[in-house]
């Protein structure tokens, strides 16, 4: 838990932060955003105390960071920087190894540590072991900066636009990753972007900031359903608010029962089914979705059933997608709806067009 | 950093290894050290007007090893003092230091060795310490110089994770920025020594003992067989070191730098 009370930051006469003061709760994924110069990543940099804070108060699980030696508060704390700063001269191994080798790990631990942390970033540890830095692209360059924060445990990590300068399939990518890392090691993150896509992607909280100030700190749907002022309401994007909120809405939500028919099912039972839900899939043996009638935006003239259309892998929806990407799917491949299915591939359910739009929003999801 | 500030043999570190070439002119080096006086009948026939075309007052080996202890001496001298000094200007304590400490290596290398020797014999007397002196003076600008740049190259981005993952400063310059600085240290280094190599014959004209010495004498008695005797050891000597030098500054590039 990290709380900062009243955290200012002057820069000769700029308050560069001016009376920050929020709480990020075990556990959370707290992001900071805000315009560049907003000082979001100045409120971060004070946690480490890489920044000093003119005035204000840190406290880390209720303790004053100020009262440890700054080394050994930072070695508590994961880092990672847009810029990755690996070091050139050190292999992957070694470079992941940093802050447990500071703390004097013995050799066996930070070796399975390494072994580890590679597995989980997925990097192959054979093949990547030995790399230096300049053997790496920028994806797998910030998969060992992320591994590298996370290398000795800290229940805390600082994240300073770490996916900032890397490609937007890469970037998303990364994103996933962090996404799962977090879900699956339970880390505090505060994190810090000034993409509001990349914030609602990830966030559990979002901490506005605006000149120095914390505009609104708020969970990712409600600052979406009530911004605190204008700059927020502008910061959000006016235009594509809704498929903003699409991004914190999961498929799992809106999932539906779906029609279907075996595919040797006879036309007639097609037909009658069709009749009522307006379209049918049509699964194999195994229950995996094949083809579908129906849920097109044209009909072929005469046969109420339509063309059949076969299933490309491109049209299948999973629980945890983002209603936003489910969406997209279906504007692409021109169907109003795609059919859901489990880790197996068998049909587990639909999401339709018109129940993105019949959906009513609710507060408290998320 | 400025490329220009970087003082470095032509193409340093791009040229292909050449161990091989190494190897033979480093044993060419030590036949002649050894047996220098075995090529008298060649110089008796290329000099026929010399009555001794060899120096023989003193070993060629003997001159060799007091040559090079001259250099080493003075070599590590400046090293030592440069690093020191290149290291105090770059911390934030030393920073206002760096304008003066730049501009005393500069004036060290401009007054020529010989102008130092003539203002430090007064004070040391003759022989070996106003030879270190000077050439210890001499070589001082490259390895300041160097590094300076070569602590300048380390990226900050580096440098700002080093501090993140909670190294101290200490940890900071010796796990971090000396390693990634070393290439650019050693090249100034090469270029000290090298420099050295050629400025302690200088040494002989007050009294310092070195190769420089069959070379003075070839050139007050008129006999140029002495002269070529030194010059060629000297010569040979700097290339091999310089070469040697080349293999070491490879172990230290790191990321396709260089």
């Amino acid at each position: 838990m990290i709380e900062l009370h009243g955290l200012t930051k002057l820069y000769d006469d700029a308050r560069v932060v001016d009376d920050v003061s929020l709480t990020v709760d075990q556990g959370e994924f707290c992001v900071l955003i805000g315009p560049s110069g907003c000082g979001k990543s100045t409120t971060l940099k004070m946690i480490n105390r890489l920044v000093p804070l003119t005035s204000g108060r840190i406290l880390l699980h209720g303790e004053d960071v100020a009262a440890l030696p700054a080394e050994q508060l930072r070695r508590r704390i994961g880092y990672a920087i847009q810029s990755i700063g690996l070091f050139p001269h050190w292999t992957v191994a070694q470079n992941i190894a940093v802050v447990p080798t500071l703390l004097k790990w013995p050799k066996a631990r930070i070796a399975d540590r390494v072994e580890e942390l590679l597995a989980l970033l997925r990097l192959d540890a054979d093949g990547f072991r030995d790399k230096y830095p300049h053997e790496l692209s920028g994806g797998q360059a910030q998969r060992v900066g992320v591994a590298r924060a996370l290398a000795a445990d800290p229940d805390v990590m600082l994240m300073d636009e770490p996916f900032g300068a890397l490609d937007p399939i890469t970037r998303e990518v990364l994103q996933a990753e962090l996404a799962r890392v977090h879900h699956e090691t339970g880390k505090t993150i505060v994190f810090v972007t000034h993409d509001m896509d990349e914030a609602l992607k990830l966030a559990t909280r979002i901490a506005v900031m605006n000149e120095g100030r914390l505009v609104q700190y708020d969970r990712p749907i409600e600052l979406l359903f009530s911004p605190a002022d204008d700059f927020v309401r502008d910061f959000l994007g006016k235009a594509d608010l809704g498929l903003k909120l699409l991004t914190r809405r999961w498929v799992h939500q809106y999932v539906a029962p779906a029609p279907w028919a075996d595919r040797r099912a006879s036309m007639g039972s097609l037909r009658d089914i069709v009749a009522t839900h307006g379209h049918v899939w049509l699964v194999d043996g195994d229950g995996r979705p094949e083809g579908l009638f129906g849920a097109r935006l044209w009909r072929a003239e005469g046969d109420p059933l339509g063309e059949l259309s076969r299933i490309h892998p491109d049209w299948l929806a999973t629980p945890e997608m983002t209603m936003k990407e489910a969406l997209s799917r279906m504007v692409w491949r021109r169907v109003l709806a795609l059919p859901v299915v489990d880790a197996d591939g068998r049909l587990s359910g639909e999401v339709t067009m018109a129940g993105v739009m019949g959906r009513q929003p609710e507060g408290a999801a998320a | 950093m400025t490329e220009a500030t970087v003082l470095a043999p032509p193409a340093a570190g791009r040229r292909r290894a050449r161990p091989l070439l190494l190897a033979v002119l480093a044993l060419v080096l030590v036949g002649l050290v050894l047996f220098m006086h075995e090529l008298e009948p060649l110089f008796r026939a290329w000099f026929p007007d010399l009555d001794r075309p060899m120096y023989r007052r003193e070993t060629f080996l003997r001159l060799t090893l007091d040559h090079v202890l001259l250099v080493l001496v003075s070599s590590a001298v400046s090293v030592a003092v440069g690093v020191s000094a290149g290291i105090f200007v770059t911390r934030p304590a030393g920073r206002e230091f760096a304008p003066m400490v730049s501009a005393l290596s500069a004036i060290g290398q401009t007054f020529p060795p010989a102008a130092v020797l003539a203002i430090v014999v007064p004070l040391a007397g003759f022989g070996f310490v106003p030879t270190i002196v000077a050439l210890t003076l001499y070589g001082l600008l490259p390895v300041v110089q160097n590094t300076i740049a070569g602590l300048g190259t380390v990226p900050p981005a580096t440098l700002e994770a080093a501090r993140g993952t909670g190294m101290s400063r200490w940890q900071i310059l010796t796990r971090v920025e000396l390693p990634l600085a070393m290439r650019v240290i050693i090249a100034g280094v090469r270029v000290s020594v090298i420099i050295n190599i050629g400025t302690a014959t200088i040494g002989s004209t007050v009294g310092a003992r070195s190769l420089g010495t069959p070379i003075i004498a070839g050139l007050v008695g008129d006999n140029i067989a002495y002269v070529i005797q030194g010059a060629a050891v000297v010569g040979l000597l700097a290339i091999v070191t310089d070469m040697a030098f080349e293999q070491v500054e490879r172990r230290f590039t790191f990321g396709g730098r260089g």
